[in-house]
């Protein structure tokens, strides 16, 4: 079968870009319909917990060296300026960002670098991003849960099999979340077609 | 008007036996003429066969079986078997691969519809690929199903489309529309074919029988989409790249000189998987389900979404639509 | 020589002379094989130009339809284009029989049956042509009734290969008919073959209508979609049919001495003036509509005859075929072209060869340029093609001289030991 095309889905866009959260774990939903014939689930594709980021050394075995957020921020006070990548003077600097203009600590908890914050205040673990997301992006999210929105695997019809749903920051990169630029890599080769006609 | 019986030529030839030559031709006055003739004839039938000679290539791709192979509405069970027994054995011999011919029937109830949302599709063609992959399609021209056309902002008209476009997408002011079968309710393909080789199944799915289309290509002017392609030449898959998990009228690799089409991937869709082109979008843009349940996600679509179908005013009412956020 | 001549008179004498019509086809083919040495060169050219039709053609059964320059976008071409010419000759060569019945002209009894030998090669032509079109020719018997499963009564395509066998049959019945009467020296029976030709009238505008249809009835091919092509397609059959006839009359007169009186050709012409001003009229009614209201209807227009995005491949054709249509109704209109002369010939041949492009190469392909998702794609003929097709109308030669050497023959009653010389021979 689609061996490639699943690969494909998984690999999105988006999945490359740092930090990355390692997003192993499925968390089945419940189905949307109570009907009984539908013995299989949607499951939402979930980051593993908090990222780790890289400090770019590398330990006696030649490993790369991670540090879990808090490692650096239980040292360092709060500042609810910063908006931007060039805000900051010390690490994060080379980070692109660019989601409207909300402060780094609008999402990001204060109280716990390892956990996300909602606006009103309460912790939420990364592997829920989806909520966070879905706090602003409210007509995405009603498209999302009605198929109309995110990329998908698996089966349309639940009493046959299990289906399994991108996460949101499976395509878009939190601090940047433009669907990115692609590279179209396939194309029609009809004998005689005018290749050259892009424009008009 | 041409009456003639058995007994009335023997007494003719009699009546001929007794005066001569029975052949006209025969008694012509010169008999150099007439020998000049028969030798033209002979010579005429030689060179004949000659001509045609690239004909006898033909028997040993098409076996005695196949050529007397009925419509497949017409074979029981028991010939589907056979014919699928000996689809898979020309394909091991043919493409060196072991695959299975299954044929799952449309399930009871269900109607397909398709939703692709042009807000989100940014024409990378992901989704071609797919297509081209596990439909078993002709490697040298890149075939596939579906094409990608680059719209102009601010126009629905196709004349400002192109499938050739070939840069970075999606670009500021162009959007984005995937085109295949329509899976038309009235399905102009299906009136055209001289042959019913081609006909619209119980859950909307238009296929063809690969083994009874005369490769007239009617139906292919026909389309409105142009969703059907034409085996020009006979596939060329390598090996390791043939999908194994093949269906009768979906994706098994076609004959050359018959007519192909997107069939939503049936041999997926009918044991209840989602086309193949859907789980290989990036963007999420595309959205497959049953029409008749009230609940599916097609349904949300249609009725929360602004919705279209192509050349509405055809009247081929399609079951694959078009939204925008 | 005695002994076919004794031979025939027996069968003759016998009261069922009819059962020995095989024997007559027999005795014709030998006839239509006798000539001198301009008729078998000319019958070894058609001969050898058929034959490098048939061997193209295996070629592309064997090898696949890729050798011909058709694709998924102009997925007909040279082959459709001809087969569309071809039944537009063969009704038109039957529409002659028209003013013959209708008027009761006797003079055009005579024309009217070489019209029916063409009408006859031509059909044998059209269906050549779509043969040599399908991809899986081994399986044309799906298109036989009872045995295949046939899509009937909806799909035009049905429709025209039951319409195109029929007439067929119609027309061998007729020529057949009357020339076996004649071979007996005896009055052909009305009964026997009027209620025929009146079917056959019918059936040479069903036969054109319904080939109309096939391109017309698609809605997804807004240059075909129109209500005017079958009127545009039986004008045009009105005038290639005559102008063809007009030149078999001209080579038969030089080369065996069949004449008919200059009455039918005048006919002829006048009918020929009228249908071409009618198609003419109808081509640029279609025109104004395309290009005054534009738009996508347009699209194909304006690539025929202006080229578009850069693309002119059937400029030139059409410019040629309009220029041929204009300047041959010209000379049709020309008194000269009443009287027997080069200027007659000179309109035929250039109306011929204009409405052969304007309803093949004008017609079809335009019809897939754009594409149903506008995009382009050219298309023009394979050397193969060319071949198949070249193969195709020498058969189709082949196949009408042997017809009107027969005619020729028996009519002119120039048969050696002629069964009749009798007074009802002399007709
Ligand atoms: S889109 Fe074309 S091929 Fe598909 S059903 Fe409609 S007419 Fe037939
Ligand atoms: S090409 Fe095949 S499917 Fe299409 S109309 Fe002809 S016979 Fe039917």
């Amino acid at each position: 079968m689609s061996g490639a095309a699943m690969q494909r889905a998984h690999s999105a866009p988006g999945s490359t870009t740092e930090p990355a959260p390692a997003r192993d774990r499925e968390v089945e939903l419940p189905a949307r319909s109570a009907d009984s014939r539908e013995k299989f689930t949607v499951s939402i594709r979930r980051p593993s917990g908090p990222p780790r980021v890289a400090t770019g050394l590398t330990d006696l075995q030649g490993n790369a060296v991670t540090a879990a957020c808090s490692t650096c921020h239980t040292t360092r006070p709060p500042d609810h300026e910063n908006r931007r990548a060039t805000d900051l003077d010390d690490f994060h600097s080379g980070m692109s960002f660019s989601h409207g203009t909300v402060s780094c600590l609008a999402c990001h908890d204060e109280r716990n670098y390892d956990a996300l914050k909602l606006a009103d205040g309460r912790r939420l673990a990364f592997t829920d991003v989806m909520t966070l997301c879905g706090q602003c992006h409210g007509p995405q999210m009603n498209a999302y849960n009605h198929g109309a929105h995110g990329g998908m695997t698996g089966y349309w019809d639940l009493s046959r099999g299990p289906r399994v749903k991108n996460n949101c920051i499976d395509c878009h990169d939190p601090h940047a979340p433009q669907f990115p630029k692609m590279q179209p890599t396939f194309k029609p080769r009809d004998r005689f077609l005018d290749h050259t006609r892009t424009e008009h | 008007m041409t009456v003639d019986n058995a007994d009335d030529s023997s007494r003719d030839e009699r009546a001929g036996t007794s005066s001569g030559p029975t052949l006209p031709i025969l008694n012509q006055p010169s008999s150099r003429r007439t020998a000049l003739k028969a030798a033209g004839a002979a010579l005429g039938l030689a060179a004949f066969g000659k001509a045609v000679s690239p004909l006898w290539s033909i028997p040993e791709n098409v076996s005695v079986d196949e050529f007397l192979q009925q419509h497949y509405k017409e074979l029981t069970d028991d010939e589907k078997r056979r014919v699928f027994e000996r689809l898979e054995a020309e394909t091991q011999r043919q493409y060196g691969k072991d695959v299975t011919i299954s044929d799952p029937p449309p399930i009871p109830g269900v109607r397909f519809g398709y939703a692709i949302n042009l807000s989100k599709c940014n024409g990378n063609g992901a989704c071609m690929e797919a297509c081209n992959q596990e439909n078993n399609h002709h490697r040298g021209v890149d075939q596939s199903y579906i094409r990608v056309l680059e719209m102009t902002k601010g126009s629905m008209d196709m004349e400002h489309g192109t499938t050739s476009y070939d840069h970075s997408v999606p670009q500021e002011d162009k959007f984005y529309m995937p085109v295949q079968c329509q899976q038309c309710e009235n399905p102009p393909c299906v009136t055209a074919c001289p042959v019913e080789a081609t006909w619209r199944e119980d859950d909307g799915i238009v296929v063809v029988d690969y083994n009874w289309c005369i490769g007239c290509r009617y139906c292919e002017a026909a389309c409105p989409y142009h969703a059907r392609r034409f085996n020009w030449e006979p596939p060329e898959i390598p090996a390791d790249e043939v999908n194994p998990d093949q269906g009768y009228l979906s994706n098994r690799i076609r004959p050359q000189g018959t007519m192909e089409k997107c069939h939503f991937c049936l041999h997926r869709t009918r044991e209840g998987r989602l086309p193949a082109c859907l789980e290989a979008c990036p963007t999420g843009a595309r959205l497959f389900g049953d029409l008749n349940d009230p609940d599916s996600d097609i349904n949300w679509v249609l009725q929360n979404k602004r919705v279209f179908v192509l050349k509405e005013e055809l009247g081929t009412q399609p079951n694959f639509f078009y939204f925008f956020d | 020589m005695p002994s076919m001549t004794a031979q025939k008179q027996t069968s003759l004498a016998s009261p069922d002379a009819i059962r020995s019509y095989p024997r007559f086809l027999w005795w014709g083919l030998g006839e239509a094989t006798n000539g001198g040495l301009g008729f078998y060169v000319w019958m070894f050219v058609l001969t050898a130009i058929s034959l490098v039709g048939a061997n193209a053609w295996a070629h592309q059964v064997a090898e696949g339809m890729i050798v011909t320059n058709m694709t998924d976008h102009v997925s007909w071409g040279l082959y459709i284009a001809n087969f569309t010419f071809c039944v537009g000759l063969a009704a038109g060569g039957v529409m002659m029989v028209i003013p013959a019945y209708l008027y009761d002209d006797e003079e055009m009894h005579k024309v009217v049956i070489i019209g029916e030998a063409v009408a006859i090669a031509a059909i044998v032509m059209s269906t050549l042509s779509v043969v040599v079109d399908l991809g899986r020719p081994d399986r044309f018997w799906h298109l036989i009734p009872l045995i295949g499963r046939v899509n009937w009564p909806v799909s035009m395509l049905t429709w025209d290969v039951i319409v195109l066998n029929g007439y067929l049959l119609i027309n061998l019945h007729i020529v057949g008919y009357l020339l076996y009467m004649r071979y007996l020296g005896r009055k052909p029976n009305p009964k026997w073959y009027v209620p025929f030709v009146f079917l056959s009238i019918i059936w040479a505008i069903s036969i054109h209508t319904v080939t109309a249809f096939l391109y017309c009835g698609l809605g997804g091919r807004p240059f075909w979609n129109t209500a005017l092509l079958a009127p545009r397609f039986l004008a045009s059959a009105f005038v290639s049919g005559p102008a063809f006839i007009i030149l078999v009359m001209r080579i038969l007169r030089l080369t065996t001495g069949y004449a008919a009186p200059p009455g039918p050709a005048r006919t002829l012409i006048q009918i020929i003036r009228v249908a071409m001003t009618i198609n003419l009229v109808m081509l640029a009614s279609e025109i104004f509509t395309l290009f005054y209201t534009g738009g996508a209807h347009g699209a194909s227009a304006q690539y025929l005859y202006f080229g578009s995005h850069g693309h002119y491949g059937l400029v030139p054709w059409i410019w040629t075929a309009t220029a041929f249509n204009l300047v041959g109704t010209a000379l049709f209109f020309m008194p000269a072209a009443l009287e027997r002369g080069s200027i007659r010939i000179a309109a035929c041949l250039l109306c011929i060869a204009g409405i052969w492009i304007e309803k093949g190469m004008g017609l079809i392909i335009p019809g897939f340029i754009p594409s149903t998702l506008h995009e382009i794609v050219e298309y023009s003929p394979s050397l193969v093609e060319w071949k198949v097709t070249a193969g195709i109308w020498a058969f189709g030669f082949l196949l009408l001289t042997v017809l009107l050497k027969l005619i020729a023959t028996v009519f002119t009653g120039d048969y050696e030991a002629g069964p009749i010389r009798g007074p009802s021979s002399g007709q």
